[in-house]
């Protein structure tokens, strides 16, 4: 592992990134909105969580 | 310094300590001093989470790390940071939110037993203590290097300042005012992104220059022998063991979200944290590369900062900048203190002191609250003398850092650990990072790795043959949502 080079942390990262994208939509709605309306769609934190995760990919995309 | 400066530093004193007593009326009780009522909503919760998060180290520490470095310096802010901070929204902080604990150690306390809650509690107090001199000590180094004020003048007006609205607002205050000095902060970074691109002639033109002398600057990752952060250990140790220690189990970071009116608001003021965070190295970061990108004449790199402050910036805009290092710190300050008084006032106090009374929380809190104040302000002018024990206490934190991880994951999301097993693990993973650290002299990121495998392993298997919780207590304590929808 120590012998990959340097690109390789940036593609482990964003894999790390598209997991946890994948394990969010795994968390039930009912257990995120807690009570809040479900009509309320910007409420679903599982949407806030891809935004975040959208931004982290781009930046190790970047910065790679 | 420039009139408009100072007028603007004098406003923001003003405000800060108008806010921080107007909210004093509504403290009645401890539950309002420490929770704030449970009534802070997640917007305000997720701008104090990063300014309790951004300190000194990250102001000036980091901008000439990032000279040094470049944008490696702000993985601490992206892979070190935003996994954990989306799993502690998910998942630990509805959890703790809804057992209804004031503290992260009480959660430990009702999961494994009191021995661990004490022990948490202890080890995180003592820190603090030193942790808030050195912080007091760096504004009143701050205020001398740009006001030009004496050292014991610096700490008398910061801990008098922050001591009027943390010790009569408690948590709602320190909430309010940290969400103001944020706001502050974020201005102040975008201006000099704005500022610094546009006298470099814009990003192409100021990439070129960085990485004409700098070609690795604008790596988000070293080799895996740099001494300093190896891409192994910043993804192994930071990323899977320090950053989520940290953001699931600080008690001055998650002390607002347990605050949060709705569960739904201490969930999604964790969010809203992780998405300003993205965009700290702005803050943190930026000025260190512009510094080097200027070739400023500086002699050491921690200087990059104060240089971008003083060539960069315009009056009052210079003067805001300043502000806004303040607000960093008098915010690590106010939530530490805070923290600090609830977990000696409830975790140490309430389980020492067998015959204490509850009614008396919010008095005893506000006294450890200015006791605490006072000995910071005590602490802070012979803090470079104790430069060794605060880094001996740095070092004995660490620890800590990688059983109390275990403890927290497999507690929460399992019903198998068991409060024997909790114990021995804390005890013999702190032993076996003391041995890779001290005696083996390994890289911290890695003992904080190993350590948390270790722990993770021993808990899981100890639990097998000792006693767990029963259901009932469990059904409150562990992370099940599946079994409510």
């Amino acid at each position: 592992m120590i012998d990959l080079p340097v690109a390789w942390a940036n593609y482990i990262s964003m894999g790390i990134f598209i997991f946890l994208g994948g394990l969010v939509w795994i968390v039930p709605k009912k257990a995120i909105l807690a009570g809040q309306p479900e009509t309320d769609r910007w409420r679903d934190l599982r949407i806030w969580a891809m935004v975040l995760i959208g931004l982290q990919l781009t930046i190790y995309w970047i910065f790679s | 310094m420039h009139p408009l400066d100072l007028a603007v530093i004098i406003s923001y004193l003003a405000l800060i300590t108008f806010v921080g007593i107007k909210l004093s009326s509504k403290v009645k009780n401890a539950h309002d001093f420490f929770l704030a009522g449970r009534s802070l909503t997640w917007w305000v919760i997720g701008l104090s989470i990063i300014g309790t998060n951004i300190d000194t180290n990250s102001y000036v520490g980091a901008s000439g790390n990032a000279y040094n470095v470049g944008i490696a310096q702000a993985n601490f802010e992206w892979i070190g940071a935003i996994p954990a901070m989306i799993i502690a929204s998910l998942i630990f902080i509805p959890l703790y939110w809804r057992a209804g604990v004031y503290s992260i150690p009480e959660y430990l306390g009702l999961r494994y037993n009191q021995g661990v809650r004490v022990v948490a509690a202890l080890i995180a107090s003592v820190f603090a203590v030193f942790a808030l001199g050195v912080a007091m000590w760096a504004l009143a180094l701050t205020l001398e290097t740009y006001l030009g004020w004496p050292i014991w003048v610096g700490i008398l007006v910061s801990g008098t300042v922050v001591g009027l609205y943390s010790i009569a607002g408690g948590l709602a205050a320190v909430a309010i005012t940290d969400s103001i000095q944020v706001s502050i902060m974020f201005l102040c970074g975008i201006i000099i992104v704005g500022i610094g691109i546009s006298d470099a002639g814009g990003f192409s033109a100021f990439a070129t220059t960085l990485t004409q002398d700098n070609p690795t600057h604008l790596q988000a990752y070293l080799p895996a022998d740099d001494e300093g952060f190896p891409w192994p250990g910043v993804i192994l140790g930071l990323g899977f063991v320090l950053s989520p220690a940290y953001w699931i189990g600080s008690q001055a970071i998650l002390q607002r979200t347990l605050g949060a009116r709705t569960q739904w608001d201490a969930s999604a003021s964790m969010m809203f944290a992780a998405l300003a965070k993205t965009f700290i190295p702005l803050l943190v970061v930026f000025p260190g590369i512009l510094a080097l990108v200027m070739k400023a004449d500086i002699d050491y790199p921690d200087m990059a900062l104060p240089w971008v402050i003083k060539n960069v910036l315009p009056p009052g805009i210079s003067g805001l900048m300043f502000v806004a290092i303040i607000a960093a710190l008098q915010s690590s300050i106010d939530s530490g203190v805070n923290s600090t008084s609830l977990m000696i006032t409830r975790d140490i106090r309430h389980v020492l002191m067998k015959n204490h009374n509850p009614a008396n929380d919010l008095k005893v809190g506000r006294y450890l609250t200015l006791i605490l104040l006072l000995s910071s302000m005590c602490i802070a002018p012979f803090i470079g003398d104790l430069g060794g024990i605060f880094t001996f206490l740095q070092t004995i934190l660490s620890l800590f850092q990688g059983p109390m991880l275990a403890l927290l994951l497999l507690g929460a999301m399992t019903q198998r650990a068991t409060p024997m097993a909790g114990l021995w693990t804390l005890v013999t993973g702190v032993l076996v990072s003391a041995i890779l650290l001290i005696m083996l002299e390994w890289n911290l990121l890695y003992v904080a790795f190993v350590s948390f495998c270790y722990s993770m392993v021993t808990l899981w298997t100890v639990s097998g043959f000792t006693e767990k919780l029963s259901d009932e207590k469990l059904a409150t304590l562990t992370y099940r949502p599946w079994s409510r929808t």
